[in-house]
């Protein structure tokens, strides 16, 4: 039991991390991306790169997939640039998509369907983090590192440009932001960040494929970050707990027929998916905390 | 001759396509709902007539009646029960965006667990195709998806700038105030949209029961692609929406004249991708719409 | 309407077991695809392993009933780990049916760590042979089929040149590298090779491509609802060539597709006729859902009869039913009585079999070739 409880905490807090950065550019700056798998992706694969072929430790594969990820989000941040809302959600849709097919065939590379396993252990310090135990504290600790350095750049004044641009962007511009670099480096930050959890992700189940790295994956961490309260900087972590512990939960319900136990665990998320919107819009975390963190801001 | 081929099945393909993509980009320029559960109304839609038609053998205009019903009904419901509370708060865009997901998900796995999981298809002699030329197949399917996309697409603009809910309709993705001014109820309006741009997916969902056939998880692809072709075409422009729908099967099927074909959805949004960057507004898209 | 009457009786199975689980029982884990684009599997398998826990039970195999966990793996990596690791740690079974090459792949050193035995009987990539000694498979991987399938189309029913539709997972590719080398040792010639995405629902392009390479025989090389879609547009769009494929044509879906008549593929051979054991399978399975079994019916009934054969073992020598216990008396086993006759384990974990060849003609398909080894 403890052994299960502390998998599923492990990929709780690498969901955490994917679903704080998201908020960061979804949430603070108003850029609804729908290609955060992508660079959840790109952090895995060259995190598994960088370790399989050059043997390097945690804290350089990361180091490899951050890089990485920064770079190819400038792609992202050019149409954030020059369009808006619904238009960048489909801009983001077709880079994942696109992101999709190159993780499929890039074969050499990305394993493709077949992915890549007997990915070595996380290295840091010179010790292999080879425990669950060791390894959720190390996950806990990119979670905990990340929430601190989104705190503060939201609480900055870049942070303050940030919201005055997602509130009224011509506003903004009209009264000397750079809104060109401030979009770019939100988009940026966001992608880096986001690729901690992709190297995370790898190391632990020593094993990565196409498929985790999906639209539905990306869906999966904006339903966190919207379900747990956006612009909050705790919402997106409760959002991930939820909807990570959801179907753990339902895969407990006694007495369902054997083969339509998916199918009804599915049709239960997908109502709260539903209900959640309706009666609790603004997130479970949302109401309190919009508030304080406004208050904060203004500080 | 391959390439004339890879033309005719583009068209056949656009057609379906665009049908949908249209009924997407009605829906949200008179509502300015992301209605990303409008691939549901296709999987209903096409489902009801293939279980009507193919498993209780009722004459396939019933069965096509039967599937307008549903997607229409499945439309409204949506339109009523989920949107209509949603809106009710502030900053919705993506509250909806995430419930209509959450209602995807819903209607994959109900139609999976009540019609089944696997493969089926509407078995009929339209999708058997006949050599027209040495080396060219064309199944009437093909042109009858051609035809009715047509006059599909014909009968709604017709509607849209004749009837009053019509002229309301257009007037809502243009300027939403300006239908106070008609002195009509903006949330009966919606109901049209969502009715009408629901029913309109019925020909599109038939014709893929009778040539690609179904399983539960086809709407997902449905409704990329009509948000994709909206896009391409410009948002609140109906047209381009059709156009986009065209433009997007073409490119599907043009791209295995030179490309493996694994590519071919990548292809797809790549036009997507470039239409954003280089052309935000689309075919026919009004300038504001973009920054 | 059968279709509610097969679900309900599987409800009553499955209370069955559940009520079952109260008191004392053994119990085995299952990883399958139970929702999402795939749960069509998860529902064939499921079936098929529990017609064998009821048989166990009916004829008291074990000393305590036994009975399975189901857990959704959705056909995904992620979701397939977090299950396994439920079934590992909480529901602590020693043995988990799996299926689904990336879903195996991701569960193997979750079961290699905590010593618990994953058995495969749906999967057929030939690098499931390598996932360690407690990841076994019941099924012959696909490469045996292809060595027995390439030689036969080729040289006794001289389909000269072949043309390939694959779908680009590691089973596609493994059939693309079989038959690359084996159809033209045997004298024919590919002549075309179109890889195709797995969510591709369109194939009337592709079928044209097909056309123009003028093959004698089309290769399908594809599963679930995308195989049967393929078949369906090959024959709409004027590709009237000899099809065939591998084992995944034995799935419902095709074999009762109208347009899927005549095609061949291979299977392990079970003749399901044979006295005992086989027979009383297909009796009990046509009673329940009124179909013909097929080979999945028979791997899966397998896997968990292996499981009920080495427990026998072991609980008559006083053994805890343990993962690593298990795998010890495999070893000494040696071979198994099961649907299909005898089978034996290579040292690897997976199974050589006698691969047969089978036409289907409206039903589940019959035997056009029987049993031969793969060299």
């Amino acid at each position: 039991m403890w052994a299960y409880i502390i998998n599923l905490a492990v990929l709780i807090s690498i969901n955490a991390i994917l679903a704080v950065t998201l908020n960061f550019i979804l949430g603070y700056a108003g850029i609804f991306s729908i290609a955060h798998a992508l660079f959840f992706g790109v952090g895995a694969y060259t995190a598994t790169f960088f370790a399989m072929k050059f043997g390097a430790g945690f804290l350089s594969a990361t180091a490899a997939g951050m890089a990485l990820a920064a770079l190819i989000s400038l792609a992202l941040a050019l149409p954030a640039l020059r369009v808006r809302g619904e238009y960048f959600v489909a801009a983001s849709l077709g880079l994942q998509m696109l992101a999709v097919t190159v993780f499929t065939e890039w074969k050499s590379v990305t394993g493709g369907i077949g992915g890549l396993t007997n990915i070595p252990p996380a290295r840091l310090f010179g010790f292999a983090v080879t425990q669950p135990e060791h390894f959720l504290l190390l996950s806990l600790a990119c979670l905990g590192l990340i929430i601190l350095v989104i705190r503060a750049l939201v609480r900055s004044s870049f942070g303050r440009s940030l919201k005055a641009i997602r509130d009224d962007e011509t506003a903004a511009w009209a009264y000397g932001k750079n809104v060109a670099v401030i979009k770019t480096t939100a988009v940026v930050v966001s992608s880096a960040l986001a690729a901690v959890a992709g190297s995370l992700y790898a190391f632990y189940l020593s094993f990565i494929n196409v498929e985790s790295f999906v639209l539905d994956t990306s869906i999966q961490v904006m339903a966190m970050v919207i379900i747990g309260g956006t612009a909050t900087l705790l919402g997106p972590v409760i959002g991930s707990v939820l909807i990570l512990l959801l179907p753990a939960g339902l895969s407990y319900l006694p007495y369902l027929p054997v083969t339509e136990i998916g199918s009804i665990q599915q049709i239960i998320y997908g109502g709260a998916m539903v209900l959640l919107m309706i009666y609790r819009p603004g997130g479970l975390w949302g109401f309190q905390d919009t508030r304080s963190s406004r208050k904060g801001g203004a500080a | 001759m391959l390439l004339l081929q890879l033309l005719i099945n583009g068209l056949q393909l656009g057609a379906i396509y665009a049908l949908t993509a249209v009924g997407f980009s009605l829906i949200f320029g008179a509502t300015k709902i992301f209605h990303v559960a409008h691939g549901a109304a296709f999987t209903i839609a096409a489902y009801l007539f293939w279980w009507s038609n193919a498993v209780l053998g009722l004459n396939w205009l019933l069965a096509a009646a039967l599937a307008v019903v549903a997607a229409v009904a499945f439309g409204l419901f949506m339109e009523r029960c989920v949107y209509r509370l949603i809106q009710r708060h502030e900053g919705a865009f993506f509250t909806v965006f995430i419930a209509a997901f959450g209602v995807q998900i819903i209607v994959q796995n109900l139609i999976g667990t009540v019609f089944g999981r696997g493969f089926v298809s509407v078995t009929t002699p339209l999708s058997h195709s006949v050599q027209v030329l040495p080396g060219l197949f064309v199944a009437p399917v093909a042109a009858l998806a051609i035809v009715v996309a047509v006059i599909g697409f014909s009968a709604l603009t017709n509607y849209l700038s004749r009837t009053h809910t019509g002229m309301a309709m257009r007037a809502l993705s243009e300027n939403p105030d300006l239908i106070r001014v008609f002195g009509l109820d903006p949330g009966r309006v919606a109901q049209y949209a969502f009715a009408i741009g629901s029913a309109i997916v019925v020909p599109g969902a038939i014709f893929t029961a009778m040539t690609a056939g179904l399983n539960p998880a086809v709407g997902a692809h449905v409704m990329l692609i009509s948000l994709a072709a909206t896009i391409v075409g410009g948002i609140g422009s109906l047209r381009g929406a059709a156009y986009g729908g065209l433009l997007l099967g073409l490119a599907e099927n043009l791209a295995l004249w030179r490309l493996d074909p694994q590519w071919s959805e990548a292809v797809t949004f790549v036009v997507l991708f470039l239409f954003i960057i280089f052309r935000p507004a689309g075919f026919f898209g009004r300038p504001h719409a973009a920054k | 309407m059968r279709r509610l009457r097969f679900l309900a009786l599987l409800a009553a199975i499955q209370w069955g077991a559940a009520a079952a689980s109260a008191q004392d029982s053994i119990k085995i884990g299952a990883d399958l695809p139970m929702s999402g684009p795939n749960a069509e599997y998860g529902e064939l398998f499921g079936a098929a392993a529990n017609l064998a826990v009821e048989h166990a039970n009916a004829d008291k195999m074990l000393s305590k009933k036994l009975s399975i966990q189901f857990e959704d793996s959705q056909a995904t990596p992620q979701q397939g780990v977090v299950a396994m690791n439920k079934l590992v740690n909480v529901e602590k079974v020693p043995f988990v049916l799996s299926a689904f090459t990336g879903v195996s792949k991701a569960i193997a050193p979750v079961g290699d760590r905590a010593k618990v035995v994953s058995v495969n009987g749906g999967g057929i990539g030939p690098d499931l042979a390598e996932l360690g000694e407690y990841f076994w498979n019941v099924i012959p991987l696909v490469n045996l089929e292809i060595r027995v399938m390439a030689p036969y189309l080729v040289q006794e029913r001289g389909f000269k040149k072949i043309a390939l539709i694959y779908v680009d997972d590691p089973a596609g590719e493994a059939i693309q590298k079989e038959l690359k080398e084996n159809v033209p040792k045997a004298g024919g010639q590919m002549v075309a090779e179109l890889q195709v995405p797995r969510n591709a629902q369109q194939f009337t392009s592709i079928a044209a491509k097909v056309r123009e390479a003028g093959p004698d025989l089309v290769f399908i090389a594809s599963f679930g609802a995308q195989q049967a879609q393929i078949v369906k547009q090959l024959r709409d769009n004027g590709v009237s060539q000899q099809l065939a494929s591998y084992s995944a044509f034995s799935s419902p879906t095709v074999t009762q597709l109208p347009e899927a008549k005549g095609a061949l593929f291979p299977t392990q051979s079970v003749d399901w006729r044979a006295a005992g054991m086989s027979e009383r399978v297909a009796k009990d399975w046509k009673a329940k859902t009124g179909k013909e079994p097929n080979a999945y019916v028979a791997n899966y009934y397998n896997a968990v009869m292996v499981f009920v054969h080495l427990a026998q073992a072991l609980e008559k020598s006083g053994q805890p039913l343990t993962g690593e216990n298990l795998l010890k008396q495999r070893k000494a086993n040696g071979s198994f009585d099961l649907v299909g006759g005898k089978m034996e384990f290579l040292p690897n974990g997976s199974v050589s079999m006698p691969i047969q060849i089978n036409e289907i003609d409206g039903g589940a398909g019959k035997m056009v070739k029987g049993g031969t080894m793969a060299k």
